[in-house]
């Protein structure tokens, strides 16, 4: 044989004596292959493991959420201007549908709330909630501008007040459209010096700039409350609306301080084009009846805060009657988390219902990012330009 | 003779490679009918998935196999879906009747007479509802139309049970059936939940509850009788990964292709609602063996109706949480809009909002990303294709009758709708591969094919006609040595050069593309290969 003939003829005979030990194919068929491949993964069964993060979503669900009874996260406001605040609640329940429920809220200015309440809800087939409760708060330094709307943002001094409280409230929806309530309150406030770097009221104002300065005043507070609300919730809402009217009884134990208020609030939401955008409306009104009566400085009718005058600090303007007219233009970049809005705010206070006319309103407009729930908004976030300037807007429920 | 001993080493190492990793291309078996699931899974638990976390999951952390534009792995060698504990080949692979169409899953006669005896209260989904059993021991699941939505929610769940029956998906027995509070008793073991966690005894009041937020007409109320599934329930599935205690459970569901193709199946229905809850796994003994099935449990989140309340705008449209439209709306207030919010829809209570104008297939969207969808190719949406359009008008209106609706111009506007978007299916996805099927190759090495495309009118024919290329192919190796010249043939029968072998075990491979292709992708051939068995040719290839 010649030379490369030679090669092939010893390459195949080892190729030959080699195949004949090798196994050429495992399978014949795919179904066997396919039966490899389970038998394989018969060896490493297990039950279903969730993974790390979802260990802790579903943990974090069961403790704080679905758990009937037991400890929960709260973020809410002991007192407006309080800044961020958190806390924790307890719940309890002793019935079929009623609880106890204990909370307790911090908040970075040292402001403070307890409270222990029990709630007995959905009776008569949904139409009925119960309410009763005791509680305790302390609002370190909550400011004060005087009265009117001739103030500056330079004439604020600070004061403390403590409040216990303990009352009981009935919400009765006979149809889910109409929206009663009824309350009763024993109201213990305790003023004092006021903490943080504004002075303290009693060093800048006196009686009668400041009516009720010096005393602490106790209070039965009685509330009756009549309305219709179609929005779909209260928390938040892109159509609909809430015309209500409320009224309150402060009763001074003393008799000194007594007054009756009455708010109306209007609430109107206008969806265009598949709620795309919606124009919101809120008009509400804080008046205190009679000429006579005299209303302590904290108990007074106010505006500004993150669900008045946006753009003006908490408690801004006070004084026995208010007006508030707010406007949005809302744009709905997703229809499950995110709202945004152009706001205006504009509103007034005065020292009696006829001083509520067109001239001297405040203004503020700005801009807000809204985090939301189908029926809840536990975050807002903002910035708007009112006369005092530039605010970051905060809050932790729907604007209105 | 150095050089001699060396040539010889580098040849028989080059053969031994090429031996040691030789997998035949086609097996014996080759194309499997039916998905062979060998072991016993009866070992499987059952598994709560927690809807919260699998929303939430799906919607932000894109799950499945990171690899893009992976085929189907579940598929056959010829390009279709075995049967399985998933898939059942019904209409287009084989002739599916409108009567069987229109009986879909039905095997029974439905709840037997009342009285119905309420064992447990409804534990999910939103529609009113309860567990009953029957006067013969049978456990029926009700769900109920909601308070001013007559017929919506019960008609969708019982049209769209019998189309999804006919495409192939393992369905729940469902019957439509009337029911009157006399005809109800509670068992004095049903419990209801409370607020407290706690349970009591289920009270008349808490079944007045129920049927006070459900439709009723004349004081019978309308409800969907699911029958209680065979075998031990194991929860739902998800559309990714594979159930870690199921041994037969091998192909990643991302890369099923009867799971992918529910992205087209979803965008002809309006199937928004692809949570793992509404599906169901069970265990079955077949053979000897526990076997999980995989059931499509409720497909009732179809056509334009939720379970309470028409379809929101955006479903169908948009993801729950959709970066690019937010981002668009949010930057320009809204005004930059979205097709949704424009669609002009003939709303009917007992529909909801379904239309067929704006509908767009390829953009069509489920509540939430699903990994199977995001991962589904060309060839599996084109094999879903042809089945959406194996349904003719005439089986579409009688599945669509099945739901007994009293507003006959609804039924009509459902009907018409399906067969519009099946239209738009047709024309979507049915071109967008090259479209040629049902290859054969008979004994004169006449090869026949057909292109679905322009079958199903979608498209134009290929203005240039066809080509074939033929080759020997070796299974073993690999290779395909080239066998004549291309043939070609302006319609879709193309001759063989002559001298095909005949011997029995033999591989030829044929490439056929376009001539001149009206569409692009038509001139990317399709491969297919035929064996020769028995003296005859026998397709066990096709890849587009």
């Amino acid at each position: 044989m010649r030379g490369p003939i030679k090669i092939l003829a010893t390459a195949g005979c080892i190729l030959l004596a080699f195949t004949l030990v090798l196994p050429v194919a495992a399978q014949e068929t795919r179904s066997e292959l396919i039966a490899q491949s389970q038998t394989k993964k018969a060896a490493t069964l297990h039950p279903e493991v969730p993974s790390k993060a979802e260990h802790i979503f579903l943990r974090v669900k069961k403790v704080f959420i679905e758990s009937p009874s037991g400890f929960y996260p709260l973020f809410g406001s002991v007192y407006s201007g309080g800044g961020p605040t958190f806390g924790a609640g307890y719940r309890q329940f002793y019935g079929e549908r009623t609880f106890w429920d204990a909370r307790g809220l911090w908040s970075i200015k040292n402001y403070k709330y307890g409270q222990l309440s029990t709630d007995s809800l959905g009776h008569a087939q949904n139409r009925i909630d119960l309410n009763g409760h005791v509680g305790w708060r302390d609002a370190t330094q909550v400011g004060y501008y005087g009265l009117g709307m001739d103030t500056e943002v330079t004439d604020r001094a600070n004061f403390r007040f403590k409040q216990t409280f303990a009352g009981a409230s009935l919400k009765l929806r006979p149809i889910p459209w109409i929206k009663l309530g009824a309350g009763l309150e024993y109201e213990d406030y305790n003023l004092e010096e006021g903490l943080g770097t504004q002075p303290s009221i009693e060093t800048v104002y006196t009686p009668s700039t400041a009516p009720g300065l010096g005393v602490s005043p106790t209070y039965l507070h009685s509330t009756g409350s009549a309305g219709i609300d179609w929005r779909p919730a209260a928390g938040y809402a892109r159509r609909g609306g809430l015309y209500e009217l409320r009224y309150h009884n402060y009763s001074d134990r003393d008799g000194a301080y007594s007054f009756d208020r009455i708010e109306a609030e209007v609430v109107q939401h206008f969806p265009i084009l598949r709620e795309n955008w919606v124009i919101s409306t809120r008009g509400l009104l804080n008046t205190t009846l009679g000429d006579t009566s005299v209303v302590p400085y904290f108990l007074m009718p106010s505006l500004g805060s993150g669900t008045t005058l946006r753009s003006y600090s908490s408690w801004r303007y006070r004084d026995r009657h208010s007006l508030l007219v707010q406007g949005e233009f809302r744009w709905i970049p997703n229809r499950t988390g995110i709202d945004m809005a152009l706001f205006y705010d504009t509103g007034k206070v005065a020292s009696s219902r006829s001083g509520l006319d067109l001239n001297g309103f405040k203004h503020d407009m700005g801009v807000e990012v809204r985090f939301h729930g189908p029926g809840y908004t536990p975050l807002r976030v903002g910035i708007g330009r009112g006369s005092d300037g530039w605010q970051l807007v905060f809050g932790g429920s729907a604007a209105f | 003779m150095i050089r001699r001993i060396l040539l010889s080493l580098a040849l028989l190492v080059a053969a031994a490679l090429t031996l040691w990793g030789a997998s035949t291309k086609f097996y014996n078996d080759e194309p499997i009918q039916r998905e062979p699931e060998t072991l016993d899974a009866s070992g499987a638990k059952s598994w709560d998935i927690d809807l919260s976390w699998d929303l939430i999951y799906n919607l932000f952390a894109h799950p499945g196999d990171p690899t893009a534009n992976v085929r189907a792995q579940n598929i056959n060698t010829i390009d279709e879906v075995p049967d399985s504990s998933w898939f059942t080949n019904r209409i287009l692979a084989r002739p599916v009747s409108i009567e069987e169409a229109v009986n879909g899953p039905i095997v029974g006669d439905g709840p037997a007479p009342p009285p119905w005896t309420i064992t447990r209260p409804k534990a999910a989904g939103a529609a009113p509802g309860f567990t009953m059993r029957d006067s013969k021991g049978v456990d029926w699941f009700v769900s109920f139309d909601a308070k001013d939505q007559p017929e919506a929610a019960t008609s969708s769940i019982i049209v769209a049970n019998k189309i999804f029956w006919t495409l192939g998906y393992w369905q729940v027995e469902n019957y439509l059936i009337s029911i009157r509070p006399n005809d109800l008793k509670i068992a004095e073991s049903a419990t209801m939940k409370l607020l407290n966690g706690k349970r009591r005894p289920m009270r008349k009041s808490d079944l007045d509850d129920v049927l006070r937020r459900s439709e009723n007409t004349g004081g019978a109320y309308r409800a969907v009788a699911s029958k209680g599934l065979p075998g031990t329930v194991l929860g739902g599935f998800k559309y990714v990964g594979t159930r870690p205690d199921d041994p037969n459970d091998i192909v990643p569901h991302e890369h099923r292709r009867e799971l992918r193709a529910l992205k087209v199946f979803g965008a002809w229905t309006n199937l928004v609602d692809m949570k793992a809850g509404n599906t169901l796994d069970t265990i079955l003994q077949e053979g000897g063996k526990g076997i999980v099935r995989h059931y499509l449990q409720d497909v009732g989140s179809t056509f334009g109706t939720g379970a309470l309340l028409p379809r929101e705008y955006d479903e169908g449209w948009e993801y729950l949480f959709d970066g690019p439209p937010l981002k668009k709306r949010l930057v320009t207030f809204g005004f930059d809009l979205s097709p949704w919010q424009t669609v002009d829809y003939k709303e009917y209570p007992s529909i909801g909002r379904f239309e067929s104008e704006a509908f767009n297939p390829t953009e069509w969207k489920p509540r939430v990303p699903t990994a199977a969808f995001t991962h589904s190719q060309p060839d599996d949406n084109f094999w879903a294709a042809r089945r959406v359009m194996a349904f003719s008008d005439d089986m579409i209106r009688a599945i669509v009758k099945t739901g007994r609706f009293s507003d006959a111009a609804a039924e009509k506007h459902l009907a018409d709708t399906l067969i519009a978007r099946r239209d738009k299916i047709g024309k979507s996805y049915l071109p967008a591969v090259n479209p040629l099927v049902n290859f054969a190759l008979d004994g004169s090495g006449t090869l026949t094919f057909m292109n679905a495309a322009t079958a199903a009118g979608v498209s134009d024919p290929s203005p240039g006609g066809y080509s074939a290329n033929w080759a020997i192919f070796d299974n073993i190796s690999g290779l395909a040595v080239p066998f004549g010249v291309p043939s070609a043939a302006e319609r879709e029968r193309i001759q063989a050069p002559s001298g095909l072998p005949q011997s029995d075990g033999t591989f030829i491979r044929v490439r056929v593309g376009a001539v001149r292709p009206a569409t692009a992708a038509w001139a990317s051939p399709v491969t297919v290969y035929f064996r020769r068995v028995s003296g005859s040719w026998k397709l066990v290839g096709l890849e587009r």
